[in-house]
């Protein structure tokens, strides 16, 4: 698969690399900045493959860098290897905390050892941090006091490839506990007039396991998702904060919670869709049982994550009303709304109205939140702290604009549309804790540790937040 | 400055040491009195300077026997330093690789098994021969392990042996013990040992038997599956993709045990365990509503909401997926509107999917879609905007109603008014959906009286596909243009500067109207296409008009010719032919499933891999005699249908009769024989642009455009 794996600057130019195979000539990434300015010269359009010479520059970008692998073989899976680049970055990232340009040159130690870790011969082998951190750590060049001892502690740990290789044995918490946190991130397309053309919710369940041992993990939810069309319908609503389940009850607790949430009126199920596990779940158990078994790794990880494409109403809606006065001034008039059930709040909304590159002194009027002008993203920036459900603020803002136009096309009359002035949507960010749109809900979460028999406590959490494309179309 | 108590640590660390320290200039002399220096700190201190030399770029190799005197270190990080220097720098001081030999060989038999791994690793990377020849027991031994981590990199170690010395490795014998790797009571093991044996297999295919190995240990596979990690579960799932099954229940099976891990969280596995059950599919009887089909849809759209890059693989692999099952998907259009945070490649393959999956029997999806790709066309990157004036034409063509054809008309017109920089996409989506409705006179009138208001075509349209769908419609619909004569005379004073497509349209629309135009226009185009042009068509097909108009009864032979109807254009979307689209299936995930390139890899990777090639050329022969088959059948097709149009067209019949025969016949000759490298090079491509050529038929097709702008078609188009 690859034959190297480079990491560039945002020019192209290599950091540090490692050369995995002997069959590319170490000149090859040199070619990979020109090969990219080249592409630049001509369009916006750089596909993330470029081919040159019988080689092939697969990269992504993370930051300031280009993470760039080179290929000989066209029969290579180009799924795995981005897959592997973006893996690659999330491994450093953990060591690191942050992935950029400075932090490569200044790590290259630890980085050539992970390098050497991940992959071999080209082929992607331990991308897994919580085993990698056991024998790979970044302490380990302060000087030991006996040789013997280094030598012990810097083993790869048996588990590295058992079938569990992701959790190390013998790992002990003094408070056996389990959080789980379900985020829900809404992606949405609306029309200025309110038609929703898209919405998904794409949920996150997220675990951070401190348990002892080997504990194997049961997971209860209501995978026929129950979604409600009205988010109003206050009945519907996961328990806030935290559920504790007992261990040996949750059978009990099963129908009582399916029929309370039955007596709610109409109601369509919607079944999950494309349901995503971290490697720890036994898949072969959930595709034939449904059920959620799983050997947890120690500490934060992803547990699993759905899909959910069903028409929503959108949570924080933004009536926006654009006035062009070409040659003088731009008018800008919103009316936010959350359309929330009232006892729930939203918190840190963000709107971002887009207004003319060559748009100037501004001057805003609001009742609520902070607003101001961003130049860099030629837009202005609405931020309101707190949100109640049902309420409706207003803001409205004036800009100048440039009175001599730069294309001078006198007999043209037809104004362009808004879509061509403000180069881009309304995006909308926000929070609202305690709630789930889809309706999931955890039943139980059982825990059963078979040597050391402790009593844990599962807490879960709520959360509903706006995805990276929530956004309403101008025009 | 750092805060105070970092300071003060700093200010004791730095006075209780004594270990000299090395500046990070990076001086040749300061770092080889470090490596030697009699104080452990300060040697670790120097290679890790020389390393960070090393990264920088600088050819820091004249260190190497001070380095390698390090080597013997029991800090497994400064033991990986050195191994990394090693293996950079072995072949420029090879007879002192010698040196390093006794560690790598004590290292290996370390009780550390991190420390094994890392000999055996290194060893077989250093590419000199006699570091290889040492290599045997280390390896054997490394090989049968206790330790399964061990056994997973040795079995790596036995393809980087074979990729360094092919003779070697056979002659040790290892092979045997990496086929034995396979039957191992590891999961690990068995994936490496499997991708081992894939690149083998890919540098020899005499080597090993892959076929008969797959095929015998397809059970373990299954079982080994289930447990090993996600990388690992790529290799198996590609290795199982590589076989056949037995029979319908055998792929059932496999169907069954794979299904589960299209819910993995790696994107990657996901597409291995799509491209299994394709792969599978057509042994097994389903319908399709069926269970797999829609795991295969939902699947499918998961891919969606993955990074950029995965996303790119993902949509260009749908493409060749919906092509072999339509019926995949078509209720998913939504998922793939264009985000406004995607990437340009991944909305312009985006456009692509939505206008072919897009169900033409469905009105309201229809609409919705035609919205959609109106508000697209009114973005700001031109890329996206152009493609979207295309995709709105395909979309109009593909579902085929005349009011709905007239809609997108009315679209793209209004659009036309809007700006300038995209004249030309419009101009060629305009003509297309003319083309399409050819007995529509209204449509005709109302595209031409908006061209008619342009006073200088020339400048506007900049491409020459553009100018030659201009200059066809003049021809086409000359009463709808208020001044003809001065719209083509500006195209005729520039002649020389036009590119080929503009001047064969412009020669035959001036050939069509020479009646009615005035004056010397005829004359002087005749002449140009004769004199001042590079582009041997061009002056060939200039050559057969003029040989035409001065026959005797030329008035009849010319109307004749030009007014053969051109056929109707009923799809502009592109397809592969099935053989193509079969090798494609199997390539899922691959890049040359980026590129819809199949089996074009052998050729090209054979430049990169070392001295180990010897058994490919034979195999190469075969698939180059292939092609050459194949190019001579897609020959015939393409002269049948010539036939055919002889048949059916009596202007050609015509030429048939007169000397022009030859001339034809040359051309082909000529097209031919041209071809047969560009096929060689890279023929499945060439059988799409030939096929594309059967879709849109006939010699006359050159005056419009072949809406494929794939690079070959257009070059045959030249051609002809």
């Amino acid at each position: 698969m690859a034959s190297a794996v480079y990491f560039c600057d945002h020019n192209g130019k290599p950091l540090l690399s490692r050369r995995y195979r002997d069959d590319i000539p170490l000149s090859a990434i040199d070619k990979f900045p020109i090969l990219l300015s080249d592409l630049e010269e001509q369009s916006n359009l750089i596909p993330p493959c470029l081919n040159h010479n019988g080689l092939e520059y697969l990269f992504i970008q993370h930051n300031d860098l280009y993470v760039v692998a080179i290929v000989t073989s066209l029969s290579a899976n180009a799924a795995a290897i981005f897959t592997f680049l973006h893996k690659l970055v999330e491994v450093l990232s953990d060591y690191l905390k942050t992935v950029e340009e400075e932090s490569i040159r200044d790590n290259f130690v630890i980085i050539y050892e992970l390098l050497d870790e991940v992959m071999d011969y080209g082929i992607p082998q331990i991308t897994e941090t919580k085993m990698l951190k056991q024998y790979i750590t970044q302490k380990s060049f302060k000087l030991v006091k006996s040789a013997k001892k280094k030598r012990n502690a810097t083993r790869p740990p048996v588990a590295l490839t058992n079938s569990v290789s992701w959790r190390p044995e013998g790992i002990t918490h003094k408070k056996n506990e389990a959080f789980l946190d379900i985020v829900e991130s809404i992606n949405m397309l609306m029309t200025q007039k309110g038609q929703v053309l898209r919405s998904e919710i794409i949920g996150d369940v997220k675990v951070n396991s401190k348990l002892s041992g080997m504990p194997d993990l049961k997971l209860g939810i209501n995978d026929k998702g129950i979604f409600s069309k009205y988010l109003d319908d206050d009945t519907n609503i996961p328990s806030a904060s935290a559920t504790t389940s007992d261990n040996n009850t949750e059978t009990d607790k099963k129908p009582s919670i399916t029929s309370s949430s039955a007596t709610n009126k109409k109601k369509v199920n919607i079944e999950l869709e494309d349901l995503k596990f971290h490697q720890c779940v036994r898949l072969s158990k959930f595709e034939n049982e449904k059920i959620i078994t799983f050997i947890p790794p120690d500490g934060k990880f992803d547990l699993m994550n759905y899909r959910l494409s069903t028409t929503i109403k959108p949570l924080i809606w933004c009536d926006v009303n654009v006035q062009v006065h070409s040659n003088s001034r731009i008018e800008i008039h919103c009316k936010a709304k959350a359309q929330i059930k009232r006892k729930s709040t939203a918190t840190n909304v963000e709107i971002l109205i887009p207004v003319p590159d060559d748009a100037d002194t501004p001057t805003f009027k609001y009742s609520h939140g902070s607003l101001k002008y961003v130049p860099e993203k030629s837009a202005i920036l609405w931020k309101i702290r707190s949100f109640p459900g049902g309420k409706e603020y207003s803001m409205s803002a004036e800009l100048g604009l440039p009175s001599i136009s730069n294309n001078e096309d006198g007999n043209r009359t037809i104004p362009k549309s808004n879509a061509e002035i403000l180069k881009g949507p309304v995006q909308i960010k926000f929070q609202i804790p305690y709630f789930t749109t889809s309706g999931i809900q955890v039943r139980y979460l059982k825990i059963n540790e078979p040597k050391l028999q402790y009593k844990s406590y599962p807490w879960v959490r709520y959360i509903t937040q706006s995805g990276d494309d929530y956004t309403i179309r101008l025009t | 400055m750092p805060p105070l108590d970092k300071r003060i640590k700093k200010f004791l660390k730095d006075s209780i040491r004594i270990a000299p320290k090395i500046s990070s200039k990076g001086e040749l002399g300061e770092l080889r009195t470090g490596l030697v220096s009699q104080y452990p700190q300060t040697r670790k201190d120097a290679i890790k300077k020389t390393i960070q030399q090393m990264t920088l770029g600088k050819d820091v190799s004249s260190l190497f026997p001070d380095v390698l005197k390090n080597i013997a270190t029991i800090d497994v990080e400064q033991k990986k330093l050195v191994y990394l220097y090693v293996m950079n720098y072995a072949e420029t001081h090879p007879e002192l690789c010698i040196l390093a030999v006794n560690t790598f060989i004590t290292d290996a038999q370390d009780p550390n098994p991190l420390i094994r791994c890392l000999a055996i690793r290194t060893m077989s990377m250093i590419r000199v021969e006699k570091i290889l020849e040492y290599i045997e027991t280390p390896l054997r031994r490394t090989l049968h392990d206790d330790n399964a981590y061990v056994r997973k990199t040795a079995v790596i170690c036995v393809a980087k042996l074979f990729q360094l010395n092919k003779e070697l490795c056979v002659e040790l014998g290892v092979l045997e013990d990496l086929v034995n790797a396979l039957d191992d009571s590891n999961p690990l093991v068995i994936a490496n040992a499997t991708a081992a044996l894939i690149e083998i297999h890919n540098m020899d295919m005499n080597a090993v038997k892959l076929s008969s190995l797959i095929q015998s240990h397809v059970s373990q596979f299954l079982l080994a599956l289930n447990e090993c990690t996600e990388w690992a579960r790529i290799t198996i799932l590609s290795t199982l993709s590589e076989y056949s099954a037995k029979d319908s229940l055998e792929a059932q099976d496999i169907i069954d045990r794979v299904t589960a891990h299209l819910q993995h969280v790696n994107p990657a596995v996901v597409l291995a365990t799509i491209k299994v059950i394709v792969r599978n599919l057509p042994q097994i009887e389903y319908s399709s509503n069926s269970m797999i089909m829609k795991r295969l849809s939902s699947a499918l759209v998961s891919l969606m909401s993955t990074p950029p890059e995965m996303q790119y693989v993902a949509l260009k692999n749908i493409r060749i997926i919906l092509e072999k099952y339509p019926e995949l998907l078509t209720k998913e259009l939504r998922i793939f509107y264009i985000k406004f945070t995607d990437p340009l490649y991944v909305k312009l393959e985006k456009i692509d999917i939505l206008v072919r999956l897009v169900d033409p029997s469905n009105l309201k999806q229809c609409t919705l879609l035609l919205t959609e790709l109106k508000e697209y066309a009114m973005e700001y990157e031109p890329e996206f905007v152009s493609r979207a004036i295309q995709a709105l034409s395909q979309l109009g063509i593909k579902y085929a109603q005349e009011s709905f054809v007239s809609k997108v008309l009315d679209i793209l017109l209004e659009l036309l008014e809007r700006q300038d920089t995209i004249k030309d996409d419009c101009c060629i989506s305009l003509c297309d959906l003319l083309r399409h409705c050819p007995e529509n006179n209204e449509m005709a009138k109302q595209v031409c009286a908006v061209f008619n208001t342009w006073s200088n075509p020339e400048v506007l349209l900049q491409s020459d596909i553009a100018k030659c769908n201009f200059v066809w419609l003049l021809g086409q619909h000359p009463n709808d243009f208020s001044n003809l004569e001065p719209k083509i005379n500006i195209f005729i004073e520039n002649f020389v500067q036009e590119e080929a497509l503009t001047q064969v349209s412009l020669l035959m629309t001036v050939v069509r109207l020479h009646s009615t135009l005035t004056g010397s226009a005829l004359q002087s185009v005749l002449e140009l296409a004769t004199q001042q042009t590079h582009e041997l068509d061009v002056r060939d097909m200039a050559m057969m008009y003029w040989r035409c108009l001065s026959m005797p009864n030329s008035e009849k032979l010319i109307n004749d010719l030009c007014q053969s109807k051109l056929p109707m254009i009923s799809n502009t979307l592109d397809k592969f032919s099935p053989e193509v689209l079969e090798k494609l299936l199997m390539e899922l995930g691959t890049i040359s499933s980026i590129y819809f390139k199949p089996n074009a890899d052998r050729r090209k990777g054979e430049k990169y891999v070392q001295n180990i090639v010897k058994g490919k050329h034979m195999e190469e022969l075969e698939s180059m005699a292939k092609d050459e088959i194949a190019n001579k059948a897609n020959d015939d097709v393409l002269l049948d249908f010539d036939d055919r149009n002889d048949a059916t067209n009596t202007s050609t019949g015509m030429l048939n009769t007169s000397s022009t025969l030859g001339d034809l016949d040359d051309l082909f000759d000529f097209g031919s024989s041209e071809d047969t490298p560009q096929i060689n090079k890279d023929g499945s491509k060439t059988v799409q642009g030939l096929n594309s050529l059967n879709l849109n038929d006939n010699l006359n097709t050159m005056s419009t455009n072949n809406k494929n702008n794939n690079g070959v078609s257009q070059d045959l188009l030249d051609l002809f």
